[in-house]
């Protein structure tokens, strides 16, 4: 592939946390067994404005990931890029399995709240019951206006 | 001229398409439909050089590959519910 044949980057050195590094680039293999591609997806997902990202399958199971920086970077760079992408796929291994592990619970609440919701009365059901409401006795005479029960009292004080 | 080959299984046909129209103004891209690849053989590339160009095609592919496959099972759980 022609993405591998730049001239005038930086030169590929060794790789402290065991990576295969190239010029400007990093590569290394991912066990489809261990990472699903959906999990190898979201590690991609979130990488994809920081660098270049290239899968290809060097064989059944087996994912090989590229990153490459877009500009020069220096091989502690190019590691430190690989071994965050390393640690994304861990979160999002366990954010998978934690998303499967609680996928019916999440699905009974979503229902119950679905049934709630469906069930609630609208506003004009509650209008409705307003309006056929009777009111009852007023022994604290709270629906006379105020300016009645004050002209009462305020006469002849004054 | 140059040759990007798209693995079946990582990349979804369809996205790697609408990469190459999204990338048309950039450099002229043909696909190539092989057994189990999507072949993008990429020709002549104006406006950025030929690397840059290709992996920010090779990114776009892959970008609308994920999104693609994330809708795709989004609308498939949302059918089952």
């Amino acid at each position: 592939m022609a993405l591998d044949e730049q001239n005038g980057r930086s030169e590929a050195g060794e790789s402290r946390l065991g990576f295969t590094l190239g010029p400007d680039s990093v590569t290394f293999d991912v066990d489809e067994t261990v990472y699903p591609l959906e999990v190898i997806y979201g590690g991609c997902y979130l990488f994809v404005d920081r660098c270049y990202v290239f899968l290809s399958r060097p064989s059944e199971r087996v994912v090989n990931v590229r990153l490459t920086s877009r500009g020069p970077a220096t091989p502690a760079e190019l590691d430190a890029l690989a071994g965050e992408f390393a640690n994304e796929l861990l979160a999002q291994a366990a954010r998978l399995r934690l998303s499967q592990g609680t996928a019916r619970i999440r699905e009974y609440y979503t229902a119950a709240a679905l049934r709630a919701a469906a069930s609630a009365p609208s506003v004009d059901d509650l209008l409705a019951e307003l309006d056929s409401e009777e009111l009852g006795d007023d022994p604290l005479d709270i629906v006379v206006p105020w300016e009645e029960k004050a002209g009462e009292k305020g006469t002849g004080e004054k | 001229m140059s040759r990007i080959s798209f693995d079946g299984s990582l990349y979804a046909p369809a996205a790697v398409e609408a990469a190459a129209a999204a990338y048309a103004g950039y450099a002229a891209i043909t696909l190539e439909r092989a057994a189990d690849a999507v072949v993008a053989v990429v020709g002549a590339v104006h406006g950025a050089d030929r690397a840059t160009i290709e992996h920010a095609f090779s990114n776009l592919a892959l970008q609308e590959t994920i999104v693609r496959t994330r809708r795709a099972a989004a609308s498939g759980t949302a059918e089952a519910a």
